[in-house]
């Protein structure tokens, strides 16, 4: 309980579908038992379809968070371009690895779509940067187990954007309905080329 | 958890009586420990249909990262009059440690037995639900370390299922996941069998959407979530796997079934 890992609470995953990613996050913001905020987004855009979600220690993820959006305008700046999924995810990972003896207590996921293939990407990272690639799905938070098990039973191979939207969705809410310290309503992102699906869902309120 | 945990790179040898320090010890100091218990790991599943019951537990049995047996059955049938058990009508659960699920299994068998002598009919389950509460509040400061489940049919032939925890404290429920990997499977129960989250499309905005109804599930709906369920334990476990270990209870009789699961 004193891990700072599970002081704040939340969970997020992201999910592979056909020529489509999605990624969700809970909403909650706790301090050990006591729920603090009910709108706390865990998913921030890094271009057009480059996405991370950030568990773990609420103050760090707010602080990496920022980092990223300085060195992501940074690496617009220079290189005239959006930056790419795969490029983020090595940004983040040597960021990470760069505080290996005094790590941010995150547990990030990246999701995108490739800008010149389409291709599907996702990954997850733990808190020195090693990197997960992952087929199929990627879990983190206090609701990991949980998770594990919904995605391992309901995520199959080539969904399409709304079978792959009732997937995340039933997987994370179910997940932290199980889970004290993550749930209070999910943020949940579609994303498809050229377009991208944000929905709130409001899911149980305790 | 590192009390139950056998990793020996956090508790040392797994010998219940651990030996005294005899360096780095103050004049005369001797500490002595007793470390009765050992997390055996594996895990069950019991679902209740509306006229059958359906227990199942893998057959996997750890300590720390050892596998001891691939085939150690968890799930038993209990209180029957003969040595095969072919007359019985409940089932019993057990995971945690096996030597106190073997121990509680035994004698929760033998009260039910003695009740079938005495009173020449067997125990209902409610009844065994009752008793076997009582059995494991008696041990509160010394408990047996198991998560129970008992399963049957009711008075009404409706299946039950009963979920305890390691001091007694018991509920009856539709389903119910115990074990290493409960938290991974619970989560899938709630939204199959008892369809949490589901709701009939179009027939609210937000928390005035309705519920979509609960019915009871087919034998062979149940089936089929029992081996996915376990199917996806056994991948993200590494407690879980080798064997599933299934008993359909009905009013025929108990049948019994095990399958194979991954043994990596």
């Amino acid at each position: 309980m004193s891990s700072p890992f599970s002081i704040n609470g939340g969970a997020c995953v992201a999910m592979v579908g056909k020529d489509c990613v999605a990624i969700a996050c809970d909403l909650r913001l706790g301090l050990q038992a006591l729920t603090v905020s009910n709108n706390f987004p865990k998913i921030f855009q890094y271009g057009d379809n480059v996405f991370l979600g950030l568990t773990g220690l609420a103050t760090d993820v707010a602080t990496v968070s920022d980092l990223f959006r300085y060195k992501v305008n940074m690496y617009r700046l220079r290189e005239e371009r959006q930056i790419a999924p795969r490029t983020f995810s090595n940004l983040v990972s040597s960021s990470l690895y760069e505080r290996r003896f005094g790590p941010w207590f995150v547990s990030p996921v990246v999701a995108g779509l490739d800008p010149k293939t389409g291709q599907p990407f996702i990954c997850g990272f733990d808190s020195i940067g090693c990197i997960d690639f992952a087929k199929d799905f990627i879990v983190s938070g206090t609701a990991t187990e949980q998770l594990f098990g919904m995605c391992e039973s309901l995520w199959e191979p080539d969904l399409g954007p709304d079978q792959l939207f009732e997937t995340i969705s039933q997987s994370l809410l179910n997940a932290v309905d199980r889970d004290a310290l993550s749930g209070w309503g999910a943020h949940v992102y579609i994303i498809e080329k050229d377009k991208v699906t944000k929905r709130l869902l409001k899911g149980r309120q305790d | 958890m590192a009390m139950f945990s056998q990793n020996p790179l956090l508790n040392g040898a797994s010998y219940s009586f651990s030996e005294a320090p005899k360096f780095n010890a103050p004049e005369g100091a001797r500490e002595h420990r007793f470390d009765p218990y050992t997390d055996n790991g594996g895990s069950t599943l019991a679902i209740a249909g509306a006229d059958f019951t359906i227990m199942a537990g893998d057959t996997r049995l750890t300590s720390g990262y050892s596998i001891n047996s691939r085939f150690h059955p968890k799930v038993f049938k209990i209180g029957g009059t003969t040595s095969d058990q072919s007359d019985a009508t409940l089932v019993l659960s057990v995971v945690g440690f096996a030597a106190d699920g073997e121990a509680l299994k035994e004698r929760l068998d033998a009260i039910c037995k003695m009740y079938r002598y005495r009173h020449g009919k067997p125990m209902s389950v409610k009844a065994c639900a009752q008793r076997l509460s009582t059995i494991l509040y008696q041990k509160r400061f010394f408990p047996y370390y198991a998560y129970a489940i008992l399963g049957g049919l009711d008075e009404e032939g409706k299946g039950a299922v009963y979920s305890y925890d390691p001091v007694g404290s018991y509920e009856r429920e539709q389903c119910r996941a115990g074990g290493a990997a409960a938290s991974l499977i619970m989560p899938f129960l709630d939204n199959q069998v008892n369809f949490k989250n589901q709701f009939i499309p179009g027939s609210g905005e937000g928390h005035a959407l309705q519920e979509r109804e609960r019915h009871p599930l087919s034998r062979q709906e149940v089936e089929t979530l029992v081996k996915d369920a376990f199917d996806g334990a056994v991948e993200r476990h590494i407690e879980v796997g080798d064997g599933l270990q299934m008993m359909i209870i009905t009013k025929e009789g108990i049948e019994e079934v095990v399958l194979p699961l991954k043994r990596d």
